[in-house]
């Protein structure tokens, strides 16, 4: 399947809610990007605020309290398809398992891979092709319960493989530190899937922590994971994946993803901490003002003490 | 300083456990690492006997170098000193294709041949108890040379037959494993609270190894619900060396893996302080550690 639209080589800087306005329509299939780290999590209480719904979601690991979780507690999200939800070191995700285990705020349908057959699935729609094989899944419960698997007999080697079909999400939010205003975003660090997923969406939206001339993508090439023609907005987003760390940037705000996971303890707490956080603020710049911009220089200085981009530490 | 090879006593079961669990890998191993203690588990077979052993994160970094604790299986921390940071599907590749000789995980269940459940307990999709989802554990299991797996002991833990089937351990014994198209070599040891259990060669079923010090085999056996094989040379769990306590408590000064220390950063109050105080003193410590063993 090829692209539908073309995106030329021009200034596509806009804001946050102008971005999610234009890219995405109610019942729209979304991906968020990022892995651990440079969590687009600005994008995802954008979309909250503007109250996007039926949405279907696609991620590989999803790191909850800042990222698809927070959709689907608040009954946006009818689908999601997904290799890992979860806490981590924050611990259990209450509202993952009240959405599975009660149907609260409401059913939503799920699919399940594993991260490297997620990876394939954006591998595939990079490619424009409808699936991937992989040597994964095979044994498992989880082509038991995901029909969309399909296993057959490789048909060079006679030996069982599994298929997993392409995902082509409409829109995709991708965070990363350095993006010049056409949209040519380079990745410091770890990439996940992100650059087979800016490849397989239709939209792409770039929130990146700094925009740099385009002269100075063109100092080192080999970092630009994601081409202009990818891209159809960029966003300056500053601390854009507070919660988790953007590598080289600032670190993981581990105290704060303990205080979110003990608001959600309760369908109503949650409600509320997401009255206070997403919906009482008008931005971003409105969330990190309530962080307090003292804390998250500290975590600015905390990571650049490990690791600055270019310079030895 | 760390260069005891002595046997400690005063140590806690957690160091116990990443000690034992550091014994399973090699030098010059590649591994592929879950974080929390199976990741100091890792570190501290690199800082003793695995030098040149090179430890890979899901998230797409190999053979960092950090400085300061993992908190996270794709956190910024893993790209510290990195050899190389890749696009997930790549490492991911990379293991299918048979470069990595050993991963560890964890499972909140586990069954006689070895098959682990991170998805769901008690009915799916819905569950009476919901948990993360795969991840990359069934990547691992599915492919990496020699799967290890690091979990609580309990009855209800161990049990015939998992509810979900997430990750393939010997599926249902003997050669189903291959028959099945898995291109790894399985599970080779589970390392709980309790003692290390291992798999018969030929049935593919698990037996106990060995106890920690001060357990008994039956003992164990209570805390397993299917009967249990113990094996007869089975023995006490070596205890963890001076050099292997000490590393632990430099890799995780404040027990966040190993302790309470979790507990102290969910503070409301002084939480973040802490939590500051945790990376910024990581520092010093860490390098002293890399150059005394480098």
């Amino acid at each position: 399947m090829q692209k539908k639209h073309h995106t030329a080589p021009v200034n596509k800087v806009m804001s946050l809610k102008q971005a999610v306005a234009q890219f995405v329509q109610d019942g729209a299939y979304l991906s968020f990007g990022g892995i651990g780290d440079r969590t687009p999590t600005a994008a995802i209480h954008e979309v909250a605020r503007q109250g996007k719904k039926n949405l279907s979601l696609v991620s590989d690991t999803s790191v909850s309290f800042v990222h698809d979780s927070i959709l689907i507690g608040l009954g946006l999200v009818d689908k999601f398809e997904i290799a890992y939800n979860w806490g981590g070191i924050w611990g259990s995700d209450a509202v993952y398992r009240r959405a599975l285990e009660q149907e609260i705020p409401q059913r939503i349908e799920i699919e399940e891979y594993s991260n490297l057959s997620t990876g394939m699935r954006f591998l595939a729609a990079s490619m424009g092709l409808s699936f991937m094989p992989v040597k994964s899944l095979l044994g498992s419960d989880i082509p038991l319960h995901n029909t969309r698997i399909k296993i057959i007999d490789d048909p060079y080697t006679g030996e069982p493989v599994a298929l997993v079909p392409a995902a082509y999400p409409d829109v995709a939010f991708i965070h990363v530190q350095r993006c010049d205003p056409i949209g040519n975003a380079q990745i410091l660090g770890h990439i996940g899937d992100d650059d087979s997923l800016a490849r397989a969406a239709e939209y792409v939206v770039i929130t990146t922590e700094e925009i740099v001339p385009t002269d100075e993508i063109r100092r080192h090439p080999n970092l630009t994971c994601i081409p202009y023609y990818c891209v159809d907005a960029v966003v300056h987003v500053p601390f854009g994946s507070h919660g988790r760390g953007c590598s080289y940037c600032y670190a993981m705000d581990v105290p704060y993803g303990n205080q979110v996971n003990k608001a959600w303890a309760t369908q109503e707490s949650f409600k509320r901490w997401a009255e206070e956080w997403i919906y009482g603020v008008d931005d971003w710049e409105g969330y990190c003002q309530k962080i307090g911009w003292d804390r998250l220089i500290r975590l600015a200085r905390a990571e650049q003490r490990y690791q600055k981009y270019g310079e030895v530490r | 300083m760390m260069t005891s090879n002595e046997y400690v006593s005063d140590y806690t079961l957690m160091e116990l456990m990443a000690a034992t669990m550091a014994r399973e890998f090699r030098d010059t191993e590649t591994a592929f690492v879950g974080i929390g203690p199976p990741l100091i588990a890792a570190m501290v077979a690199k800082f003793t006997h695995g030098p040149n052993m090179t430890i890979a994160v899901e998230g797409g970094a190999i053979g960092s170098a950090p400085r300061r604790l993992l908190t996270c299986i794709a956190d910024s921390t893993i790209d510290e000193k990195a050899y190389s940071c890749l696009p997930m599907w790549r490492l991911f590749g990379d293991q299918q294709r048979g470069f990595f000789n050993v991963g560890l995980i964890g499972a909140a269940q586990i069954d006689k041949f070895g098959n682990l459940n991170t998805t769901a307990i008690g009915g799916y999709p819905r569950a009476k108890v919901r948990v993360a989802g795969s991840g990359g554990g069934n990547d691992i299991g599915s492919s990496v040379g020699r799967l290890l797996v690091m979990m609580r002991q309990e009855r209800r833990r161990f049990i015939e037959r998992v509810d979900y089937l997430t990750t393939p351990g010997f599926l249902s014994g003997g050669d189903s494993r291959q028959k099945a198209g898995l291109l790894g070599g399985g599970p080779a040891a589970v390392i709980t609270d309790m003692g290390v259990f291992r798999f018969e060669p030929d049935s593919k079923e698990m037996y106990l190894a060995s106890c920690h010090p001060g357990l008994e085999p039956e003992q164990v056996k209570a805390n397993v619900s299917w009967d249990l094989k113990i094996h007869p040379d089975c023995t006490v769990t070596e205890r963890p060396t001076r050099e292997q306590v000490e590393i632990m408590r430099i890799l995780d000064p404040y027990g966040l893996y190993l302790g309470n220390g979790r507990a102290q950063m969910a503070d409301p109050e002084k939480g973040f302080d802490f939590y500051m105080k945790v990376l910024e003193n990581s520092y010093d410590m860490m390098e002293q550690l890399y150059k005394q063993k480098s």
